[in-house]
């Protein structure tokens, strides 16, 4: 993507006197972080980038904002917000939609065809982190890895996220402001890691995740960097009553696990982010895709695509299936 | 608990308009089915939280029941549509973390079905009694 034109766009919508900010990637300070920028003017549009490295869901900062009671007198700030988006990141945004959590007017969605994003971690560890700045660019049929000034390119297979391995919808579903033409989609890879879980027998699987599960730690960072976990009352964090105990065991783990997961069935957009954040490297993109699968595949249901729709949880089909039950 | 003595601990979520009802004929009815149930009346299954399922197995149930309405019969017009379509994902979820398929059933029983409640009971404590005592996540240490 022509960065000169993104930050001219950026500028432009930044500038904007209905405009509040605008929530974009810039370069983070070492090595391939990329940190989310906040730009309420012009002048800050320079520093924006779009590169294979702006894996975060920048949506989440949307229903993250705290609104704090008003001094008396004092009138709310209702200008909107503008956002950059990647297709799996607009869906989350039209997912919120459907669910009222933003207003369609609040919010200018400024599209970004994404022709597939790097693993931080495997790049990490095939090219380790530099103090000074790396780069990492597309190419026709790859990435470019630049680091202390050597450019190195790499094989599109090698270093895609499996995220985008499996994504069908890289160019945005809703936008406002397309930036550049949109990026021809690509058949999304079977799902092994699902495949795999699924394929064992239930003792098999429940001693998988007994290992996975155990290892949380419960930082509640899957929630927090979730775009679509946005409760003010979390049921996690309700002590009256209480629906997982606070203490960090296999059982309370695995409860708040199920309830997590759950709770985004029909609603997950597979960002990918709770995987990302993850301290202790949970595959919880498992339990998401899979639920996501069933949704699709049984109830031929797909959140995040038509911001009219309705909530999957809360709307039925007379034919829903009901093969379990007795 | 050694495994020939082993009583399965059955939660039901019954609603209030059909199983419970259902429930209470066959108990007028005389007709003779497992103990091993005990019975959660609630308004309507649209009531019934999945989370409930999966507190009632931490908990120290063996297995969850939860019954309701004939699709179309509901008594708020579409409470079972929307359990139909929770607890069916709940399922499907259940089963992926390594819960067995048999600890948790979902039933349609009529106020009428006295009969189809004792059968419905039968097979979710049989299943319930082959998957053995549940030992996955159930909280190990209750101090209260």
């Amino acid at each position: 993507m022509d960065l000169e034109k993104l930050r001219e766009t950026a500028a432009e919508v930044a500038a904007r006197e209905d405009v509040k900010y605008l929530i974009g990637w810039k370069k983070g300070t070492y090595g391939y972080r990329v940190a989310p920028g906040f730009i309420e003017d012009a002048d800050g549009a320079a520093e924006l980038i779009f590169s294979p490295l702006c894996t975060a869901n920048l949506a989440t900062y949307l229903t993250l904002v705290e609104k704090l009671p008003l001094p008396r007198g004092e009138e709310p700030d209702d200008r909107k917000t503008a956002l950059m988006v990647k297709g799996c990141d607009s869906r989350a945004v039209a997912q919120l939609l459907v669910e009222k959590g933003i207003d369609r007017e609040n919010v200018v969605v400024i599209g970004c065809p994404c022709p597939g994003m790097v693993d931080p971690e495997l790049l990490a560890e095939k090219y380790p982190e530099t103090e000074e700045p790396a780069e990492v660019k597309w190419t026709d049929d790859g990435f470019i890895v630049i680091r202390d000034g050597e450019e190195t390119s790499v094989s599109r297979d090698e270093l895609l996220a499996e995220k985008c391995r499996l994504c069908r919808y890289p160019n945005p579903v809703i936008s406002d402001i397309m930036l550049g033409e949109p990026v021809e989609t690509w058949e999304p890879a079977e799902d092994e890691g699902v495949n795999e879980v699924e394929n064992k027998d239930v003792d098999e699987r429940e001693a998988y995740w007994e290992e996975q599960f155990s290892n949380c730690v419960r930082c509640y960072s899957c929630r927090n960097v979730c775009p679509l976990c946005y409760c003010q009352d979390c049921i996690l964090d309700r002590l009256n009553p209480t629906w997982v105990n606070r203490s960090v065991n296999f059982s309370e783990n695995t409860a708040f696990n199920i309830a997590r997961a759950f709770h985004l069935a029909g609603r997950c957009i597979e960002c990918g982010e709770c995987e990302r954040v993850c301290p202790a490297n949970i595959p919880l993109g498992k339990l998401n895709r899979k639920l996501a699968r069933e949704v699709r595949d049984k109830y031929g249901f797909e959140p995040g695509l038509d911001p009219e729709a309705e909530p999957f949880q809360a709307s039925y089909k007379p034919d829903d299936p009901e093969d379990f039950i007795l | 608990m050694s495994a020939n003595n082993y009583e399965p601990n059955i939660v039901a979520f019954l609603c209030n308009w059909c199983s419970y009802a259902g429930a209470d004929l066959a108990g007028t009815s005389r007709v003779q089915y497992p103990s091993n149930v005990q019975v959660i009346r609630v308004m309507c299954t649209g009531r019934v939280n999945p989370l409930y399922v999966m507190n009632a197995l931490q908990q120290g149930a063996d297995g969850v029941l939860v019954s309701g309405c004939h699709p179309g019969d509901c008594h708020y017009m579409e409470g079972n549509y929307y359990a139909r379509r929770r607890l069916g994902m709940l399922k499907d979820l259940m089963e992926f973390i390594g819960v067995d398929p048999r600890r948790f059933h979902m039933s349609w029983v009529s106020a009428s079905e006295g009969h189809k409640w004792k059968e419905v009971v039968e097979k979710t404590v049989e299943d319930a009694r082959e998957a053995g005592p549940f030992e996955g996540f159930r909280r190990r240490r209750i101090d209260w």
